[in-house]
């Protein structure tokens, strides 16, 4: 009875592709949606993706990456003399205004490393070395704060052009010159600002000598030793907070950096509702197009329904029947939709906005709830089935 | 199911059946008694509202009287709870309905497989079924065509292939012909006589239709919620009650 099931569902063609648009709305709002979620989400710990340390230090009261509170630097000292470290170097994070040569000004990340190991530097310099730091006033800017750092020229025709920031163009930061020694890849920021990579020393220069500038320790454990082990080592002989730099935010590890900032973000900001209540809508979108259009498929074939009834087709089968052609449904449905997300996540990816990340969970949750709706649905008609009276069938 | 052709395939005794509440009360059946035999073909007929097809309904198990007693084939269906009355109607009862009630996304083949799948009948063997039945209906090579691609005559016979594929003992028809012309309907009467001889098997026809009562071995008569006469010739109908 189950291949009559589906061709009775797939002989509607109508029904079936208005069924089909409701539940694929539905999947793509919450499989799209909740990417976008985790994209941005995962956008706030970025710095722990793009520094790459094992270990990070920092004071006790930081609660997430993008919150640093200075610490002194000689505490820097008392970490590398903490059995299992290997090696630990400063980092500076700061948030700094840039001013541009045409007088407008940007909000910038210093990000201060140390001149010796540089240890924190980005992973891909797509122009120039991380060595040239070592030059006086010089800075190395992220390709996307390039971009936003463009600046605009005016030629001798009097053509005017905008080009983003090379190697070799200068801003300020706290009057102090910048200059740009080369230009890397790295992964953008929930604070949204290009980064701008320079020494730890200097960036105590471009904060105007502040007198805490230790935002950040790098810790390297030694061989056999695990970051796990090695923060808890940390803690014990300095008083700071030590973490690990995994960026798995399901492992429900204590010590991880990019797992407390994002649920520190998720606690204090209003992006998980403002998320949570468009993948609310796909859902009631979809249980409110889905259910409506299985009841009127279920309306349409009632007296056909009352027929099989009466031929002795108990209420178990039918039951199963309309279980079967919603699952069906839902799980076209689901399939059109996800795979919709998937292209609409593939362009998002190839522009970088808005940031997009399509866990399997993600994919697996939207279809919990699509074959949740497509059980509802069942479950109205089977609701409408059961009441309709074999006997209606002598009526004509 | 170990009656002799002589005895009564489907008796009805007493039967009283009434729908609604207080002033909207209507009375369908007033102790209705009938009988029909194992091997022959009894029509029911009688005016618009005698109860006709409430008769029919009770007797085909999908309504259950208020009082009485009925019997098909030696079960007593009164008392019956709706999974034994669903299981019977399933082994042992055939439909011809009036509006045919083909479903219309499935193909002829598909149509005729229904009461042999409900049985639980392995796909493969109910479409080898099925196809044999539409032949005997004459419409071979016609198994893969839609509802909707066939004329009514055409499609009262894939109704007539539905209800005996499955070899039931008793086929319920209701108004079979009522929605085909004068030469179509008398054609689907005579294959639902020709198809449906079978020993021990019984034919219930609920009909308005005077044209066919020729096809009849004995035809009763109703009025007013009761079996008014029995009669073997349609003749004596149009005679008055003795």
């Amino acid at each position: 009875m189950y291949r009559l099931a589906l061709n009775m569902l797939f002989g509607d063609r109508g029904k079936l592709a208005m069924l089909l648009c409701g539940l694929s709305f539905s999947a793509l709002l919450m499989a799209q949606q909740t990417s976008v979620f985790f994209g941005i989400m995962s956008w706030t710990y970025t710095p722990v993706v793009n520094i790459r340390a094992k270990v990070w230090v920092s004071d006790p009261m930081v609660e997430q990456v993008n919150d640093a509170k200075p610490m002194r630097d000689t505490d820097l000292s008392r970490v590398r003399s903490v059995d299992g470290v290997s090696w630990a170097a400063p980092l500076h994070t700061s948030f700094l205004q840039a001013r541009m040569p045409d007088g407008n000004f940007k909000l910038v990340t210093l990000v201060g490393l140390d001149a010796d190991t540089f240890a924190g530097a980005p992973a891909e310099i797509v122009q120039g070395r991380i060595e040239d730091l070592r030059l006086p006033n010089t800075v190395m800017i992220d390709e996307w704060g390039a971009q936003l750092m463009s600046r605009t020229e005016v030629a001798l025709d009097g053509a005017v052009t905008t080009r983003p920031l090379r190697p070799g163009d200068t801003f300020e930061i706290n009057d102090v010159e910048a200059r740009i020694v080369g230009i890397c890849r790295v992964r953008r920021a929930f604070t949204g600002g290009p980064f701008a990579y320079t020494t730890y020393d200097r960036a105590k220069a471009y904060t105007l000598g502040a007198r805490r500038t230790l935002s950040f320790m790098l810790v390297e454990p030694y061989a056999g030793v695990t970051p796990a082990e090695l923060c808890d080592r940390i803690e014990r002989g300095t008083g700071l907070r030590a973490w690990t730099s995994d960026t798995v935010i399901w492992d429900w590890s204590e010590r991880s950096l990019a797992r407390h900032t994002f649920w520190w973000f998720w606690r204090n900001t209003g992006i998980p509702f403002s998320f949570g209540t468009a993948v609310a809508l796909g859902l009631f979108v979809g249980i409110a197009i889905s259910g409506q259009t299985f009841y009127s498929f279920v309306l349409e074939n009632l007296r056909y329904f009352a027929a099989i009834k009466a031929m002795g087709a108990g209420m178990g089968l039918l039951s199963r029947m309309l279980v079967f052609q919603a699952l069906v449904a839902g799980l076209l449905g689901f399939g059109l939709g996800a795979g919709m997300a998937q292209a609409i996540g593939r362009v998002m990816i190839e522009k970088g906005m808005p940031p997009f990340v399509m866990f399997p969970q993600v994919l697996w949750a939207t279809l919990a709830f699509i074959l949740g709706i497509s059980l509802v649905s069942a479950l109205i008609g089977i609701v409408k089935v059961s009441r309709v009276d074999a006997s209606t069938v002598f009526r004509g | 199911m170990s009656e002799t052709l002589d005895s009564p395939a489907v008796r009805v005794h007493g039967v009283d059946m009434a729908f609604g509440e207080g002033e909207s009360r209507v009375t369908a059946l007033k102790q209705a008694t009938f009988e029909a035999r194992a091997g022959e073909l009894v029509m029911l007929v009688g005016p618009s509202g005698c109860g006709k097809t409430t008769l029919l309904s009770v007797i085909a198990g999908t309504l259950t009287p208020q009082a009485g007693e009925i019997g098909v084939f030696g079960q007593r269906l009164d008392g019956l709870g709706q999974e034994a009355l669903t299981a019977f109607r399933r082994r042992h009862l055939g439909f011809v309905f009036q509006s045919f009630n083909l479903i219309p996304t499935l193909s002829m083949e598909e149509n005729v497989m229904v009461p042999l799948l409900i049985q639980g009948a392995d796909h493969g063997e109910a479409r080898a079924r099925a196809r044999e039945m539409l032949g005997k209906v004459g419409l071979a090579g016609r198994e893969e065509s839609r509802p909707g691609a066939l004329s009514g005559g055409q499609q009262q016979r894939v109704a007539i292939a539905r209800a005996l594929v499955h070899g039931p003992t008793l086929l319920i028809c209701d108004e079979p012909t009522s929605a085909l012309d004068k030469d179509t309907g008398a054609q689907i009467l005579a294959m639902i006589r020709d198809l449906s001889r079978a020993p021990g098997r019984c034919v219930i026809v609920v009909t308005h239709d005077h044209r066919i009562y020729r096809f009849a071995d004995r035809i009763a008569e109703m009025e007013d919620g009761r079996i008014r006469r029995m009669v073997d010739d349609p003749k004596l109908l149009d005679q008055p009650h003795a």
